[in-house]
């Protein structure tokens, strides 16, 4: 009876609500619709993304045209006799990877340890009310521009820091045989050498390791650490034989993070690097690397040719970088698969 | 209950000694490692304090810039010229940041989603000078003049890392019923993202937005090859001289955007190679205020974060 | 265990503390020794213009050479008193890309102390460019000399010869005490220090390197690294090369380095107080660089302009003539412009910068030299040919 009267009301109700239920349908539906314009939206927007790289690359590939075709892979050889000629039109990139790929390599194998310390401090040992604000402290030196690192480089950290460093790795290392030539020379007086841009990149590096390998730390779950103290090991044990090990992949994702930073740094390393293109493999020797001759000669570049080995070595760069991250993602995926049957339990 | 001589004959306890004595050492380097790392961050903020803090004074902040000879001056269309580039960086960088990073999120196994990440990260990695090289050839050249447009550009391709992979970290941390409460209740996809996700990721989001921001501020090298630096660059003058002149407010708008223009890191980068003393104290100064900025922003975003972080634990 | 742990730290950062707040009291060395005060220019205006722009106003854009920068930044802030209506923003990028900007288009007028390429010519098809001052680059050195100097004498300037800077360049003369060097400095004899001499140049590209290199080539032949906005240092094989960033790098890496050399444009030198060399000119006077010098070397060379005013003018034959003198020029479009309010007011600019009498004034107490009158009526003759859209502007 009361359905009935239910059924009868609706059908009453029916013609004045079918209008009102019409509209209401037309705006749900236009509404659910409305999945489809953000989703693609959403899906331009990374497809932004994506074009954005490869229009980098792209742009980079097209302006150097000119010296890729010249010099093709010669560009590339290492030679003892570097030239980089814009006068006789003679390019060559060697001097540039090789100050590159050394001060990287030396600021990465001095900033390591030390962010690994620091990581582990901030993960391990260091109490509550003390983490957050070196957290802050630490990801601070992250935050200083690089204008103002190359300046306090030049008028302090160079003199009074690199110079001493300097004179002190010459008088004790340039005589040995093997390792000799790479702390031949003096260091120059105002400490511009390669050796200062490591030290400087390193210091720009570590609060971009450390965080890293601290969340890499943190994630490590617990029953890990009870397991290694109920068998007796001491902390450090803990940290340096079962910690490390499993953390790992995540900490060298951190490293490869700081290698591209290092990579990359243009400002403060054009500053203090002392800006001389030159044979020496010396670490205490003035040097070049790839982004600074790009910022030092790029806007003064007398030719076509110039203009485009300029880019060329811009291009370089990104090679390095791409390949560095698609290392990155390797080294992910790998260790994604193994988990979860063949992660060290 | 073995003897303890025999342990000792045995070597444990000098092994135990040993292993103990490592440990403190090994902890303890760890403590002076992170102290040690700090030195240089308190170097460089009192020095730069030390230099600049005496050469500050109010027109330093109020006047454009006189000639070397001329008393006074500042660097006032520096500090016009760093806010309105920022704010175009962020509005280029925001809105496809935020939106990608939804993408991403949702969808990491895609061939699309592994692209995403792949090209965030090597976009972070890009060194800041060929982003200038590729904001000149893609918007100075064609154009054919130099203009806060194409340094916003620029900025906003080094913004764009950051504010997609903080934006997608603070997606994921949304807690999943949130979502799917909002599904069940009959919305959209589209309303969930919008009406329901990101208001609860928004103060991620936004901290994101503020270090990105903080980060581009101080970037010199982009900017030399997109904005050349100007100054004569004064928004209040435009603006008058725009009003008197019956422009429309685009007009003026796009006046000031078309201009080109200076900046913070760039003005300290062109008075730090001046051979005049007064000007290189000035440079000392612009460090220090660029130094304040980008540290306050920092710290600011930190606290933001860590203040949300406490109401939603609480 | 844990105690002793931050016992430690605590000690260190102590420790830390101590260190940053020693760091602090130590006047830093590295800055370039401040000097002289700049001259102000009393007839430029010291009080900030408060009319707004004028409606209609022009905005030019321009950038190029950095070595002019001080004295146009006095133009141009000069003229905002003489005609409010137009802005002109000069910025100091460099020769170099004040060439590309004329070139590409960005710029609507370049500074630059290189001159243009054939290449660049043809590129550019109707560029034209005008000598506005002239300066000087000189050789800056720093010496710690052998033995304590007495008090109340001071070593006279180092006297230099073309063949012996070239040597030095080349990295054929190493040592201070060279021969070469102590005949010509008598004045020095015993106190020449026995090290090794470090040579600065420019690292980055810039009209400097190129006017100190065509001075270099003209010099001697056995300069044979060439001449030009950048070349490859012989003293960089030889591994006692430094390159200084700009002028300033060049100068501070002098100063920062004992038993240095290295070049600067005159105006640097002076501001920063450094020690200038005097060279032995062409015809075997000995000189110091000055506004006197740069305007004989100027008139050395008064017609040895070509179709496009381009003059090399180093290595003058006059008794006063400074040996490594270059003009600063203005690139502009002659016939291409299309914006001829523009135009016009970019004319109008530049004359009054070669004629009126405060920019002069302003271009002396700087230390830039004006343009004898002969030069600058041709100069302004041919300033007059410039068209717009068909027009001779202004």
């Amino acid at each position: 009876m009361y359905l009935q009267n239910l059924s009868n009301l609706r059908k009453i109700m029916k013609i004045s609500t079918t209008k009102k239920n019409d509209v209401l349908k037309k705006i749900r539906q236009l509404f659910n619709h409305g999945d489809r314009p953000w989703n693609g939206l959403i899906i331009i927007m990374s497809v932004i993304v994506l074009v954005l790289m490869l229009a980098i690359g792209y742009m980079l590939w097209q302006q150097s045209a000119l010296s890729r075709v010249k010099f093709g892979w010669g560009f590339l050889v290492p030679t003892n006799n570097p030239t980089w000629d814009p006068y006789n039109d003679i390019f060559q990139a060697w001097p540039f990877i090789y100050g590159t790929l050394m001060t990287s390599f030396v600021a990465l194998l001095l900033a390591l340890p030390i962010s690994l310390g620091i990581a582990i401090f901030l993960a391990e040992l260091c109490p509550a009310w003390l983490r957050t604000p070196l957290n802050w402290l630490i990801e601070l030196l992250a935050a200083i521009p690089s204008v103002i690192y190359g300046l306090w480089g030049i008028f302090i950290f160079l003199p009074k820091v690199v110079a001493p460093i300097g004179d002190a790795l010459f008088t004790a290392f340039a005589a040995v045989p093997v390792i000799g030539p790479f702390f031949a020379g003096p260091i120059p007086q105002s400490g511009a050498s390669r050796l200062a841009a490591s030290l400087i990149l390193a210091i720009m590096i570590i609060p971009t390791i450390a965080a890293v390998s601290r969340d890499v730390f943190q994630a490590i779950p617990d029953s890990q650490r009870e397991a290694a103290l109920a068998l007796g090991s001491t902390e450090w044990e803990t940290i340096w034989q079962v910690l490390l090990p499993y953390g790992l992949s995540g900490i060298l994702g951190a490293i490869i993070l700081g290698l591209g930073r290092a990579l990359g740094e243009t400002m403060a390393v054009t500053m203090v690097i002392g800006n001389s293109i030159n044979g020496s493999i010396s670490i205490l020797k003035p040097g070049y690397t790839m982004a600074s001759i790009i910022a030092n000669e790029f806007a003064e570049a007398t030719s076509e040719l110039h203009t485009s080995s300029l880019v060329e070595i811009g291009l370089i760069l990104f090679i390095i970088t791409l390949l560095l991250n698609m290392l990155a993602r390797f080294l992910v995926w790998s260790v994604a698969r193994k988990t979860p049957s063949e992660a060290r339990a | 209950m073995t003897d303890y001589n025999e342990l000792l004959r045995n070597g444990v306890v000098k092994r135990r000694l040993l292993r103990k004595s490592t440990n403190v050492f090994m902890l303890g380097l760890t403590g002076a490692l992170t102290l040690l790392a700090l030195v240089p961050l308190f170097w460089i903020i009192g020095y730069v304090v030390y230099r600049g803090g005496s050469n500050i004074n109010i027109a330093l902040f109020t006047q454009m810039p006189r000639p070397m000879g001329v008393a006074g001056g500042g660097v006032l269309h520096a500090i016009e010229g760093s806010i309105i580039v920022t704010i175009l960086a962020t509005t280029f960088a925001v809105v496809p940041g935020v939106l990608a990073a939804f993408y991403a999120s949702r969808n990491p196994n895609t061939p699309l989603g592994v692209a995403l990440r792949f090209s965030t990260d090597v976009l972070s990695g890009v060194p800041s000078i060929i982003v200038g090289l590729f904001g000149y050839a893609l918007i100075v050249k064609p154009e054919k003049h130099y203009s806060a447009l194409a340094g916003g550009v620029a900025l906003a391709v080094i913004m764009l890392p950051t504010i997609i992979r903080t934006t997608e970290e603070m997606l994921k941390l949304v807690p999943s019923n949130l979502r799917e409460g909002s599904l069940a209740l009959g919305a959209p996809e589209w309303k969930t993202s919008v009406s329901v996700l990101l208001p609860a990721a928004l103060n991620g989001v936004i901290t994101g937005v503020l270090l990105s921001v903080a980060r581009a501020a101080g970037e010199t090298a982009p900017l030399l090859f997109t904005t050349l630096g100007n100054d004569r660059f004064d928004v209040g003058a435009i603006v008058s001289s725009g009003i008197t002149n019956h422009q429309s407010i685009f007009a003026i708008i796009g006046r000031i955007f078309n201009s080109p223009i200076d900046s913070l890191p760039l003005t300290l980068w062109k008075y730090a190679q001046q051979p005049y003393p007064e000007r290189v104290n000035q440079a000392w100064a612009v460090a220090f205020v660029l130094l304040v900025l980008v540290l306050a922003t920092n710290i600011i975003a930190r606290v933001w974060i860590e203040l949300r972080k406490r109401k939603l634990r609480g | 265990m844990r105690k002793s742990l931050y016992v430690t730290m605590f000690a260190l950062l102590v420790a830390a503390l101590v260190l940053t707040a020693c760091a602090q009291t130590a006047t830093p060395t590295a800055t370039v020794a401040p000097a002289t005060e700049v001259p102000v220019a009393t007839t430029v205006p010291t009080v900030a213009p408060t009319a707004t722009l004028a409606p209609g106003s022009v905005q030019v854009n321009a950038g190029g050479a950095t070595f002019p920068l001080p004295l146009y930044q006095q133009w141009t802030y000069a003229y905002q008193y003489v005609d409010p209506s137009v802005v002109i923003n000069y910025q100091g990028t460099g020769s170099g890309a004040g060439k590309s900007g004329i070139l590409d288009g960005t710029l609507d007028f370049a500074g630059s102390d290189s001159i243009l390429s054939a290449d660049q010519y043809t590129q550019g098809k109707d560029l034209q460019m005008y000598p506005m001052v002239a300066s000087a680059v000189v050789p800056v050195y720093n010496l710690v000399p052998a033995k304590a100097v007495p008090t109340g004498t001071t070593l006279p300037a180092l006297v230099l010869d073309g063949q012996t800077l070239v040597d030095i360049y080349n990295a054929k003369v190493n040592t201070w005490n060279d021969p070469e060097i102590a005949k010509l400095n008598p004045g020095w004899d015993g106190y020449l220090p026995t090290s090794k001499i470090t040579v600065v140049h420019r690292s980055d590209g810039s009209g400097t390197t190129e006017i100190f290199t065509n001075a270099l080539t003209a010099f001697s032949a056995d300069w044979t690294a060439g001449h030009g906005q950048s070349v490859t240092w012989p003293v960089d094989k030889a591994g006692s090369g430094i390159g200084g960033a700009k002028n300033q790098g060049v100068a501070a890496a002098v100063v920062n380095t004992p038993n240095s050399i290295g070049y600067v444009e005159l105006a640097y030198a002076n501001s920063n107080g450094m020690s200038k060399v005097s060279l032995v000119n062409k015809a075997g006077k000995t000189v110091v660089a000055n506004g006197a010098s740069i305007a004989s070397a100027m008139t050395d060379f008064a017609t040895a302009f070509d179709a496009h005013l381009n003059a090399v003018i180093v290595n003058g034959a006059g008794d006063g003539s400074w040996p490594i003198t270059g003009y600063t020029y203005i690139i502009l479009h002659t016939t291409s412009m299309t914006d001829c309010a523009k135009a016009s007011k970019i004319v109008e600019y530049l004359n009054w910068a070669l004629t009126d009498p405060t920019a002069a004034k302003a271009a002396a107490t700087l230390g830039y030299s004006v343009l004898p009158t002969s030069i600058r009526d041709t100069v302004l003759a041919k300033l007059a040919e410039v068209t717009c859209n068909g027009q001779p502007v202004k």
